[in-house]
C-alpha cells in the first residue's frame, strides 16, 4: 500500500503544515489545538511553537481575536471542535467576519478559516451532534465547504488559505478516519464548484460531507442500476453550485437530495427549491432524504433510526426508479462506529 | 461520598467490560466537592451541573438506578434514555439538570436563583462549573448580572487545573487571580481544599449563610484532582501531561483517603468502614443489573418530548 494513503485527519494536518510552511501569516488557534485537535494538528506545535495556540475556554474571545487579526492582515485558522462550541462565537463569525468587507463598502479582506467539526457518533446526543449546515449556508459573506474525503479536505484547506475571505470548513468527524490516496503536492480544490462523482442517466443524487460518503456506499447496493445514478458532491454549500445540479437533472429528470441533518430548512430543500424554480424538467417529484425533525438522540438504539443509511438511500433511489426495495439489516459497527474505509 | 466513588468505580469497570455507548466524564477524585457543597443545601435548594455530572447528581440525592439506566440508554433513565451521561436530571430532589456546554449552566443557575427570589421562595441555586468553564465570557457576565440582582446563587468552581488536556497554565495569564476577580465584581469568595470534605462543607456553609441572609451571589473555588482521563474510563498518566498532579500526589491527597482517616479518627472501625463499602457496592451492582434488564427506548420515542405536552 502506498504511504500516501492518508486519513482525513492526516490530510488536514498535512495541508495545515504546508500552508504554514509557505505563509508565515497563517497560525492555528483553538481549544486544545496543541494537543492535536482530533489528529488534525498532531506534531505541529513542535514544528511551529509560536503559531499553534492553545486558548482559555473562551470561544467568543478567541474567535474575535482571530477575526481582528485577520482584519489586521494575518491568516488565522480557527478550530472549534464542535459546531455547538462555535455558536458561543456566533457574533464574531456571522455578524463580524461575514459582514466586514460589505458593511464598509469594501472595508478590506478578512482572510480567516473556521474549521468547525460536526459531531456524529454514538453517545453524542442532542447537544453534541447538531449538524447546522444550513445555518452557515444561509449567511452571505461566508464561503462554506464540506469535505467528503481526505484528498478533498486537503485541497479545500489549501484553497481556503489562498482566499482573502472568511471560509468555513464544516468537517464531519464521522469521516476523520476514512482513507484515500492523497497527493503530496500543494494542490487546491475550488471552493465553489460541485463535483460530479459519477455520471448516470436516470436520477441525480446530491449530497455533501458524510451524506455524500454514505450515498457513495449506497450505490454499491444497486447492482446493475448503479450506472443509472448521477452522483453529485456539493463540496460547497455557500454558494451552492446550482448550475452543475440543474444540468444534471435536465438529463436525468429525477432529483434526490441527502442530508445527514434535520430535513427542515436543509441544504437539500434549498437544492430542490432552486431546481424547481429553474424548470429543470422533472419527470417525477424530487425527494429530500434527511434526518427527522427532532434532535439527534443519544443512545444508539435511537440514533440508529435518525441518520440516513446506505440502505435508506439505496431504497429511496430504487423507489424513484420504480424498482423494488432491498431489505438489509446493517451491523452495529456500521451504524454507530465511524468508518475506516479506504476510498 | 462513598456512593459516588463506588458508583464510578463500578461504572468504569462496566465501561471497560462492555463498551458502553454514552460519552462519560468520571468524577473520581472530586467527590468531596459535590458532597461537601450539597451537604450544606436544603432539599428545596437547586443544583445545576456540567458534563461531569454524576457526582453532583448523586450528591443532591438523585436516584442511582435512574442514573445508571440513563448511562446505559434505557427508557427508564433520568432522561428517558435520550440524554446519556451528560444530561442528568432529577426534579424530585431539585437537581435541575446538567449540560455539557461549558459555562452554559452558570447563567441558567442564575435564572433559577432569580425565580427563587422572584417568587420569594427563600431557596438558593448552586451552579457547578470546572476551571475551564469558568473562563467562558458568559460566566463573567453572570457574576455581574447576579450581583446586580442580588441573587441567591452559589457558584462553585471545581478547579482540577485541566480542560481536557489543556493545563491551566496554558490558559491563563501569569497573574490571573479569581479571588481578585470575584472581589472586583463584589462577590464573596472562598477557596477550599476540594479533596477535603470538611474544608469544602465549612466554606460552603459560610458562603451560603451570607447568601441566605440576602447578601447576593458568592463564589466558592475548590482545588481538586481529576483522577482519571478527561472522558474515558482510563487514567491518562502515560501521556506525560501530569507534571504537578502525578498519580502519587493524587493518591496521597485522595478525597476518600482523607475521609477514611477522618472516620477512623471519629471512632469508626476498619470493619465498619468495610461493611459500609460492601453494602454500597452491592447497591451499585444491583442498580447496574437493574439497568441492564431495563428496556431500550422504542423507535417512536425519538419523536416525543420535542415539546412539553
Ligand atoms: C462551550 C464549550 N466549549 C468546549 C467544550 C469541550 N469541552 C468539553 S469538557 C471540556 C473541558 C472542561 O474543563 P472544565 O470546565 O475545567 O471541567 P472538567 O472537565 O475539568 O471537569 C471541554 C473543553 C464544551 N463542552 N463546551
Ligand atoms: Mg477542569
Amino acid at each position: 500500500m502506498s504511504d500516501r494513503i492518508l486519513k482525513t485527519a492526516d490530510a488536514i494536518r498535512e495541508a495545515t503544515d504546508q500552508v504554514m510552511a509557505k505563509d508565515p501569516s497563517v497560525y492555528v488557534i483553538g481549544l486544545g489545538v496543541p494537543q492535536g485537535a482530533g489528529g488534525t494538528t498532531n506534531g505541529l506545535k513542535q514544528k511551529y511553537p509560536d503559531r499553534i495556540l492553545d486558548t482559555p475556554t473562551s470561544e467568543a474571545a478567541l474567535t474575535g481575536l482571530a477575526v481582528g487579526s485577520a482584519i489586521a492582515g494575518l491568516h488565522p485558522i480557527v478550530h472549534h471542535d464542535r459546531v455547538e462550541f462555535s455558536l458561543l462565537a456566533a457574533d464574531q463569525i456571522f455578524t463580524q467576519a461575514a459582514k466586514w468587507n460589505y458593511m464598509f463598502g469594501g472595508g478590506g479582506p478578512v482572510p480567516i478559516i473556521f474549521r468547525i467539526v460536526i459531531g456524529r457518533q454514538w453517545g453524542n446526543g442532542p447537544q453534541h451532534s447538531q449538524a447546522l449546515y444550513s445555518l452557515f449556508g444561509s449567511v452571505p459573506g461566508l464561503k462554506v465547504v464540506v469535505p467528503s474525503s481526505p484528498a478533498m479536505a486537503k485541497g479545500l484547506l489549501i484553497a481556503a488559505a489562498r482566499d482573502k475571505n472568511p471560509v468555513v470548513m464544516l468537517e464531519s468527524r464521522w469521516l476523520y478516519g476514512i482513507k484515500e490516496e492523497v497527493s503530496e503536492a500543494m494542490y487546491q480544490v475550488p471552493l465553489d464548484k460541485a463535483q460530479v462523482v459519477q455520471q448516470g442517466s436516470d436520477i441525480t443524487v446530491v449530497g455533501y460531507g458524510d451524506a455524500l460518503y454514505t450515498a457513495r456506499q449506497a450505490l454499491e447496493l444497486l447492482g446493475e442500476h448503479k450506472k443509472r445514478v448521477e452522483l453529485i458532491d456539493l463540496v460547497s454549500i455557500n454558494p451552492i453550485d446550482h448550475a452543475t445540479i440543474h444540468a444534471s437533472v435536465q438529463k436525468t429528470g429525477r432529483l434526490l437530495t441527502v442530508d445527514t441533518t434535520n430535513g427542515a430548512f436543509s441544504v437539500g430543500s434549498e437544492v430542490i427549491s432552486k431546481a424547481a424554480q429553474s424548470r429543470v424538467g422533472f419527470v417525477d417529484a424530487p425527494r429530500g432524504l434527511a434526518a427527522p425533525d427532532v434532535p439527534c438522540p443519544t443512545p444508539p438504539s435511537l440514533s440508529e433510526f435518525w441518520y440516513p443509511t446506505k440502505v435508506t438511500i439505496a431504497n429511496a433511489i430504487l423507489e424513484m426508479l420504480g424498482l423494488p426495495r432491498i431489505d438489509l439489516q446493517l451491523p452495529f459497527e456500521e451504524l454507530h462506529l465511524p468508518p475506516t474505509t479506504t476510498l | 461520598m462513598l456512593l459516588l466513588r463506588v458508583a464510578e468505580e463500578e461504572l468504569v469497570q462496566l465501561y471497560l467490560d462492555e463498551k458502553l455507548f454514552s460519552m462519560v466524564h468520571f468524577y473520581v477524585g472530586q467527590e468531596a466537592v459535590g458532597v461537601g457543597v450539597c451537604s450544606q443545601l436544603n432539599p428545596d435548594d437547586k443544583v445545576l451541573s456540567t458534563h461531569r455530572s454524576h457526582g453532583h447528581y448523586l450528591a443532591k440525592g438523585g436516584d442511582l438506578k435512574r442514573m445508571v439506566c440513563e448511562l446505559l440508554g434505557r427508557s427508564n433513565g433520568a432522561a428517558r434514555g435520550k440524554g446519556g451521561s451528560m444530561h442528568m436530571i432529577d426534579k424530585s430532589v431539585n437537581f435541575v439538570g446538567s449540560t455539557p456546554l461549558l459555562g452554559s449552566a452558570v447563567p441558567l443557575a442564575a435564572g433559577v436563583a432569580f425565580e427563587e427570589k422572584y417568587n420569594k421562595k427563600g431557596g438558593v441555586a448552586v451552579g457547578f462549573m470546572g476551571d475551564g468553564a469558568s473562563e467562558e465570557g458568559v460566566v463573567y457576565e453572570t457574576y455581574n448580572l447576579a450581583a446586580l440582582y442580588e441573587l441567591p446563587l452559589l457558584l462553585v468552581i471545581e478547579n482540577n487545573t485541566w480542560s481536557v488536556n489543556s493545563n491551566i497554565n496554558e490558559r491563563r495569564g501569569k497573574k490571573y487571580d479569581i479571588a481578585t476577580i470575584a472581589k472586583g465584581f463584589g462577590l464573596p469568595y472562598l477557596r477550599a481544599d476540594g479533596n477535603d470534605f470538611n474544608d469544602v462543607s465549612t466554606k460552603a456553609a459560610e458562603l451560603l449563610k451570607g447568601i441566605r441572609a440576602g447578601g447576593g451571589p458568592a463564589v466558592l473555588e475548590c482545588l481538586v484532582y481529576r483522577h482519571m482521563a478527561h472522558s474515558t474510563p482510563l487514567m491518562d498518566d502515560k501521556q506525560g501531561l501530569r507534571r504537578e498532579d502525578t498519580l502519587e500526589r493524587r493518591l496521597e491527597r485522595d478525597s476518600m483517603k482523607l475521609m477514611r482517616a477522618e472516620l477512623v479518627k471519629a471512632g469508626s472501625t476498619e470493619a465498619e468502614i468495610k461493611d459500609l463499602e460492601e453494602a454500597t457496592r452491592r447497591e451499585v451492582r444491583e442498580a447496574i443489573e437493574f439497568a441492564k434488564a431495563s428496556p431500550y427506548p422504542q423507535q417512536e420515542e425519538m419523536f416525543t418530548d420535542v415539546f412539553y405536552e
